[in-house]
């Protein structure tokens, strides 16, 4: 070994401290950055290239360090644990949000609910039973009918806004998915140049697997990792994105709440145009299911579902109503008339009118019984009480949507649970601990103190050999 | 199991459980300060059901209630009338009584007999036409004004009776057939008016009304017998009303257990929750703060 061969492995020593600082000056400067997963510097020992001219009873040491590169500390199971996690808690969420609006609007159990007006409705018919052919009493009647046929009206359009918020919001859910996959195509690009020029990409990566959880949390979806460095992101088996190419997908369907069940809002690729796309779970998923039309059976999607029960609520309300009242007779003694009608062009719910508009209109009396006779009003008092009867179908109703809402926020708050769960086990993997980074930089310190002083001791040996060598005695 | 904690972990954990703590806190306030324990169906859908029908049903009781009101307004109308009418045919049979004395009356005592007869009868017939809330007692549905027209033909619609639902299963007539308490041509007894007019005339033209105290005796007997079936009806009303008030009773007991909170228990839960929160926020200001660098010098 020359003589100044020993300064080399001193002086790697130095750079591979100073790489360090900066990787725990990097990772500090991060400690509350989203998404940054900690780094290391990974370093190994030189050996030195075995020499033949060498005598093999000389021993040698190595030549100092190597620093191999600056390691990225994340865990790709963790990071697919997030993305499951949070695809199912983006369904949940979006579910019982939808839900809670759809709840909201009953305003049940109170005095403001469908169910108390209906019971001062079959009041005001019992009034005008007692009180048969005196106008007040008709009046209000005629007016409490109207009344509730303008809250059963009013209930369907809340109802049908709520679906046409919904249906903007699947709209900017859907660019957002798309505006994330166009980024994680570009990101892949960038990430195979920087990698194939030797560089690290570990910030980019980080980025990336932010923009992946954003997709998951609104798609579902899974990620591969591919060899060279870029990533597959997969929606129901299809790429989404692929490498650095990325694949747009379009929301399609109606925009009108009444056509949801001929035309309905799906998510569909942009290539092969026409191919559905088929969610894993996600926000999006969870708002396109909550789209979806009613089917007739009641397990269609939940808010044309309600709008269809408010429906069904008016013509099972006008059928029972009607049938009684047609067999009285009014004050000219005209018997057969009708309550309620329909408007055909419009849904029951919105349709519903009241046909008598003065209080001599009203049949009130059984044909022949006399004039103040209100027997068919105090019948028609008494529907509210039968097991079939209006009342038992909106309290079905009702608890029906409740259930559906309960079961939403029940699976949210478990949902959200694991989520939660899932990002702390990533970040108390990938994140950084300052306790642990004051420990290194100590460390890096200090070896760097050490290397510094390796090179003193060989400066001063070299001084001896060079300035005092041959004053022996001086 | 992961071993490693970190800052950012710890930090989330925290704000995790803080926010936790506060939607468990402000979900309990808001029942603390409703009083309700079903704010929106999802709370309890069974429960919401079972309220929506108890209220129903509390709606119609209370129907019930005005329903039996309104009946018994009805019959005590026509029980104090029919008191009012027995009294009255007293008198007239007193009268006839008198009346029939031929040996010690006059031509003249006869005509004054007959002409507070004919005063009797007018009062009678004001009787018969008395209404309640502006409908004749004595005439069923019919809509004519008067039960009993000065000739004394009856308007009342033949059959229909006024009914009063008072409870789900039971409806009770709280009217009286005008043709069963005075009568009309085609009744036996005949009318009550047509035989004051008989005895008016016998008196005037000198046949002893004698005769006609039979006639009086039934119908007074009929008049009674109305009076027993309407003292009978407001026997079934008190009975009905006392039904509904303790139905009403129930109700809202049942309604309560629905619906209300359980007092107590929600503002222990509230004590316990806040001071879980206020812990939570004492302990993460404490865990939050100190790293190796305060003590690293």
């Amino acid at each position: 070994m020359s003589t100044f061969g020993t300064l080399n492995p001193a002086y790697t020593g130095l750079v591979a401290a100073r790489r360090g600082l900066d990787v725990v000056g990097q990772n500090i400067a991060n400690a509350n950055t989203d998404g940054y997963t900690r780094q290391r510097v990974t370093t190994s020992a030189l050996v030195t290239a075995p020499s033949s001219l060498q005598m093999s009873a000389t021993f040698t040491v190595g030549m100092g360090v190597n620093v191999d590169g600056v390691a990225r500390l994340g865990s790709d199971l963790l990071d697919a644990r997030v993305r499951s996690a949070t695809a199912t808690s983006g369904y949940w969420d979006a579910r019982s949000s939808g839900m809670s609006a759809l709840e909201g609007t009953l305003q049940e159990p109170g005095p403001n609910g469908l169910s108390a007006s209906l019971q001062k409705f079959w009041g005001a018919w019992a009034d005008l039973g007692n009180n048969a052919a005196v106008p007040a009493t008709g009046a209000a009647l005629i007016a409490q009918a109207n009344g509730l046929a303008s809250q059963i009206s009013g209930g369907y359009k809340q109802v049908d806004d709520q679906w046409s918020t919904l249906r903007t919001d699947a709209d900017t859910k859907v660019a957002s998915l798309n505006d994330a996959g166009a980024r994680v195509a570009t990101l892949n690009a960038q990430i195979r140049t920087t990698l194939a020029s030797g560089g690290s990409a570990n910030e980019l990566i980080d980025q990336r697997n932010q923009l992946t959880t954003t997709i998951s949390q609104l798609a579902g979806g899974t990620v591969r990792n591919l060899p060279d460095g870029t990533s597959e992101v997969l929606i129901g088996g299809n790429a989404l994105v692929s490498g650095d190419k990325f694949n747009a997908v379009s929301l399609v369907g109606t925009y009108h709440m009444d056509a949801a069940g001929t035309d309905p809002v799906q998510l569909k690729w942009a290539n092969p145009p026409g191919n559905s796309v088929a969610l894993d779970g996600g926000a999006l998923g969870g708002t396109i299911s909550m789209l979806a039309g009613a089917n007739g059976t009641g397990t269609g999607g939940p808010i044309a579902e309600a709008a269809a029960s408010y429906s069904k609520f008016a013509t099972d309300l006008a059928a029972q109503v009607n049938a009684v009242y047609s067999t009285g007779a009014n004050a000219a003694g005209t018997t057969g008339t009708n309550f309620f009608s329909f408007d055909a062009a419009l849904p029951a719910a919105l349709g519903l009118t009241v046909i008598p508009a003065t209080s001599t209109d009203l049949a009130t009396a059984t044909p022949g019984a006399g004039a103040f006779n209100g027997d068919v009003a105090a019948a028609v008092s008494q529907l509210g009480t039968s097991k079939t009867s209006p009342d038992a179908l909106w309290g079905s109703i009702v608890a029906g949507i409740g259930t559906t809402a309960q079961t939403a926020n029940q699976q949210s708050t478990m949902a959200d649970l694991s989520a939660t769960a899932a990002t702390n086990n990533q970040l108390s993997n990938a994140g950084v601990d300052l306790d642990e980074e004051n420990v290194n930089l100590l460390s890096f310190q200090r070896a760097y103190q050490g290397a510094a002083r390796v090179m003193t001791a060989i400066d001063q040996m070299i001084d001896t050999l060079i300035n005092h060598t041959g004053t022996v005695g001086l | 199991m992961l071993t490693r904690v970190t800052n950012q972990s710890i930090t989330r954990n925290a704000q995790f459980n803080l926010q936790t703590g506060l939607a468990a806190l402000s979900k309990l306030q808001n029942q603390a300060s409703s009083q309700k324990a079903i704010s929106v169906p999802s709370d309890d859908p069974a429960g919401t059901a079972k309220a929506l029908q108890i209220h129903g049903q509390q709606a119609s009781t209370s129907q019930y209630g005005r329903n039996i009101a309104d009946g018994t307004a009805w019959l005590n109308t026509i029980d104090s009338t029919l008191s009012t009418v027995t009294s009255i045919l007293g008198r007239i049979r007193d009268l006839t009584v008198q009346g029939a004395n031929d040996g010690a009356m006059s031509p003249t005592s006869k005509q004054a007999i007959a002409t507070e007869l004919t005063s009797l009868k007018g009062e009678l017939l004001k009787q018969s036409n008395t209404s309640y809330l502006g409908r004749s007692v004595f005439a069923g549905n019919s809509d004519a004004g008067v039960a009993f027209n000065a000739d004394g033909t009856f308007n009342g619609a033949a059959g229909s009776t006024v009914q009063r639902r008072v409870d789900a299963n039971t409806t009770v007539r709280v009217d009286a057939d005008g043709s069963a308490v005075f009568g009309t041509a085609s009744t036996t007894p005949g009318s009550v008016f047509t035989l004051v007019d008989n005895i008016i005339s016998d008196l005037q033209s000198g046949v002893n009304v004698g005769a006609r105290l039979t006639e009086i005796d039934a119908r007074q007997q009929a008049i009674s017998a109305q009076q027993s079936i309407i003292g009978t009806t407001e026997a079934q009303m008190d009975r009905a009303s006392q039904t509904n008030a303790s139905q009403t009773v129930s109700l809202e007991a049942q309604r309560s257990s629905v619906e209300d909170l359980d007092l107590a228990k929600t503002i222990l839960d509230l004590q316990t929750q806040q001071t879980t929160y206020q812990t939570s926020l004492g302990v993460t200001a404490k865990v939050l703060q100190p790293t190796l660098m305060d003590f690293l010098h």
